[in-house]
């Protein structure tokens, strides 16, 4: 602990990381940032305050200007719409909109009394944790070694950062032809290591192999936060635990692990909502949310329910449903493991 | 500058071309062909706006039939419809109830063309016409056949596929034991439409009840009583056998066949074109099979799409949309569309005009979806289905049946559950379009 204190130019890298961490909910991380610093008595309360001051002097007038084309944004494209999702979800029409019925909450008890609904929330409920594991371990394992490597660095990193330049429709029929029973070669890699590997039949498979395509594809999302979280951590403090005898992975554990913690945690939520709102692409290149529904998602649910099924009120209903979800999920996670989470690294 | 010049010299062009089309009625028709259709269909709407001077259709490909439905809608609620637009069959009801569609033969006949309504084929009139008349004009109408391997049965001692579903077990399986292939058939993406519904058609089961939703609204599914659950079964066997496969996402079912590496494959008469192209090994096409206690067979039902006209345009407009369509109804187009496409023939006379002309010597195959369509006396099991939502039942149902697939649930049980949820659906129909609905409706 006083070994960290003593290295003077994190400081300057420390609001970088908080900045980048405030991106999923500003007003939680101060407070914590407040909290941590007094936990740890430290005193930085004059730079933060200069950082905030030093724009905006006179009125509301400019603010509100460099404000305007974001909040015009907000209005046409999530309050407008989430506002008309709302009023979908208590009508029952039909998709021309000619004849429609206030019909209360029907929609919602319909939807909650379903079991192919509950069947989709648990299915999300896997999919996202499994996903948010797997990538995030990827992710640190890969920025972590990349430390580690000496020749072709830039290569490595260009490699990893690939996927997220590849369309998620096209990673997901990629995905699906590659594990593909009858022609996939590493379906056949599988099927020679006696594996009786079927996505299209088992539902096991499926949900696995849409786990594996979405991880895939954010890996190189994460990655790019770690890689510059690791960088905050200073080089002396990895030598200094050398030289006490800390191998790799012990120093990693240990050191670069929890000054990583704010970037941790904010990729968490990223990849909890890329999982909720981000794969639905890729789900519809590599099942179709089936066999019998073990990888239809709730968002890939809404998506069936509105645009192919037209049932606009069922459809209005779980988007909205689902952005409760969103919203909970994120505001626990601030609420219980925000508080675990070091910002004064 | 020279640049410049060809800039201005392209906006002249561009201003030359306009201009003289300007005193042509344009009018748009959204449709869902792709691929080898797409071009057909290009084709079709050249020859008309070259065949008069006073119409332009401009054909817009929208994607897949879902997609050109939501298209369709999103442009209709914003006011902008487009005149036509093509809809797959299991949209019908909710666009004969949507309120926003014009019938295609009062438009028509308003406009003074006279098409003979009566000579279209029966299970094709039957589908698209509400109390006897048209709703919409059938364009692309399809059926399911059997495809097959003809050096495979050969191999195996077969000349053909047998008629019947318990022989052609055998045959399949004689296949698979040989060695011959490596599964004698493939499951098609549309198992639904050909293997459940077509299935209970050709073999007089119900599916629904109320005449498979012609007499009215208050429809419900009764397929978990019939034929259907042995059906499932019968799948479910043959995948765990091995002796059908599953193409499954990244890959198409028509390829295992066309490639050799499964012997057989149900699926549209519609997929000549890419079979005639794509097919490396010597391939013929018969009738579905039936049930060995099922005698005769009845006829099979249609599927595919026809072009709904939109409400809200001008007079003007929608004497466009009347000669195009009249223009579409002609035996000359149907015989040429049956002949480019594989699709069957809207008209008995253009069926008569193909035949006489002797296309079904060369192309025996493209005979045999006409031949399915009309054979028999359709009856209350086979007329067609026409049930509201009926993307929705279909959908839960296949979910029920991948169930079955995946061995979660027992053929009878997943067909319950089937109908169980599809008879919500249709309930949710019939309460959205309570009092809009059909009385008894015999064609």
């Amino acid at each position: 602990m006083t070994l960290r204190l003593s290295i003077p130019w994190r400081e300057a890298r420390a609001p970088v990381l908080q900045g980048r961490c405030g991106g999923g909910g500003s007003k939680a991380v101060p407070a914590a940032v407040a909290g941590s610093s007094r936990r740890s008595g430290r005193t930085r309360p004059r730079e933060e305050a200069g950082l905030k001051r030093a724009n905006f002097g006179d009125g509301p007038g400019l603010p509100t200007l460099l404000l305007l084309p974001q909040l015009l944004i907000l209005l046409f494209f999530f309050f407008i719409p989430s506002l008309r999702a709302l009023m979908q979800s208590v009508l029952l029409s039909d998709p021309f909109g000619t004849n429609v019925q206030f019909v209360w909450f029907d929609n919602f008890k319909t939807l909650l009394a379903s079991s192919d609904y509950r069947q989709s929330i648990a299915v999300t409920f896997w999919f996202t944790v499994a996903q948010n594991v797997l990538t995030l371990g990827s992710a640190l394992v890969l920025a972590f070694a990349t430390d580690r490597i000496v020749r072709g660095r830039s290569a490595y990193r260009t490699i990893i950062l690939l996927p997220y330049a590849i369309a998620p429709a096209i990673a997901g029929i990629l995905w699906a032809f590659l594990f593909n029973p009858a022609v996939g070669p590493l379906a056949q890699v599988l099927h020679g290591l006696g594996i009786a590997w079927d996505p299209n039949l088992n539902p096991t498979d499926a949900l696995i192999l849409v786990t594996l395509a979405a991880s895939w594809k954010h890996i190189c999302y994460d990655y790019i936060f770690l890689v510059v979280g690791l960088l905050a951590v200073p080089v002396s403090l990895m030598e200094a635990a050398a030289v006490d005898g800390a191998g790799p992975i012990r120093r990693f554990v240990s050191i670069a692990l929890p000054m990583l913690g704010p970037t941790i945690f904010f990729l968490t939520v990223m990849n909890f909502i890329y999982g909720f709102f981000e794969t639905f692409a890729i789900i519809d290149a590599v099942t179709k949310g089936g066999p019998a529904g073990a990888t239809n998602i709730l968002v890939y649910k809404v998506f069936v329910d509105g645009f192919v099924n037209l049932d606009l009120g069922s459809s209005a209903a779980q988007s909205v449903l689902l952005m409760s979800f969103a919203l909970i999920c994120t505001l626990l996670q601030f609420r219980y493991f925000d508080r675990k989470v070091n910002y004064g690294v | 500058m020279g640049r410049k010049v060809a800039f201005i010299a392209a906006l002249f062009g561009a201003l030359a071309l306009v201009g003289p089309a300007q005193a042509r009625v344009e009018v748009q028709w959204w449709h869902a062909m792709s691929g080898v259709l797409g071009d057909r269909l290009n084709e079709l709407v050249e020859k008309f706006n070259k065949s008069q001077e006073k119409y332009t259709v401009v054909a817009v490909a929208k994607g897949n039939y879902d997609e050109v439905t939501n298209g369709v809608i999103a442009a209709y609620r914003a006011k902008r419809p487009p005149e036509m637009v093509q809809i797959a069959e299991r949209g019908y009801m909710t666009m004969l109830l949507s309120g926003a569609i014009v019938p295609v033969q009062d438009l028509v006949e308003q406009k003074g063309y006279k098409i003979d309504f009566s000579d279209f084929i029966k299970p094709v009139a039957s589908f698209w016409s509400y109390k006897g008349r048209m709703s919409a004009m059938p364009f692309n109408s399809s059926t399911p056949i059997f495809w097959y391997n003809k050096d495979h049965f050969q191999k195996a001692g077969f000349d053909k596929p047998a008629d019947t579903w318990q022989e052609l077990e055998k045959q399949l399986y004689t296949i698979k034991s040989k060695g011959i292939s490596e599964c004698g058939t493939v499951l098609p993406g549309d198992f639904y439409w050909s293997l459940l519904e077509n299935y209970s058609a050709i073999n007089n089961q119900p599916y629904g009840t109320l005449a498979n939703g012609f007499d009215g609204l208050g429809s419900e599914f009764v397929y978990n009583k019939t034929k259907v659950v042995s059906q499932v079964a019968r799948l479910k066997k043959w995948l765990d056998d091995g002796v059908m496969q599953i193409a499954g996402q990244g890959f198409s079912p028509e390829q295992l066949f066309t490639s050799g590496r499964c012997s057989t494959f149900v699926n549209s008469t519609a997929s000549h074109g890419n079979i005639e192209r794509n097919a490396t090994i010597n391939w013929s096409a018969t009738f579905l099979p039936h049930e060995s206690d099922i005698n005769p067979p009845l006829n099979s039902t249609i599927g595919g799409g026809a072009i709904w006209v939109m409400k809200g345009h001008t007079s003007e407009r929608y004497e466009a949309v009347a000669a195009f369509l009249d223009f579409v109804a002609q035996p000359e187009t149907q015989v040429w569309w049956h002949g480019a496409t594989g699709y069957v023939p809207a008209t008995n006379r253009a069926y008569a005009v193909a035949r006489e002309r002797g296309y079904y010597k060369d192309h025996p195959t493209r005979e045999i979806a006409v031949l399915q369509l009309s054979r028999g006396t359709p009856n209350e099991n086979s007329r067609g289905f026409r049930f509201g939502n009926f993307v929705q039942t279909m959908l839960a149902q296949r979910q029920e049946v991948e169930a079955v697939f995946a061995g979660q649930k027992q053929p009878q049980q997943a067909m319950d559950d089937a109908v169980k949820r599809g008879n919500e659906i249709l309930r949710q129909f019939e309460k959205l379009n309570a009092g809009k609905t059909p009385e008894t409706e015999r064609p």
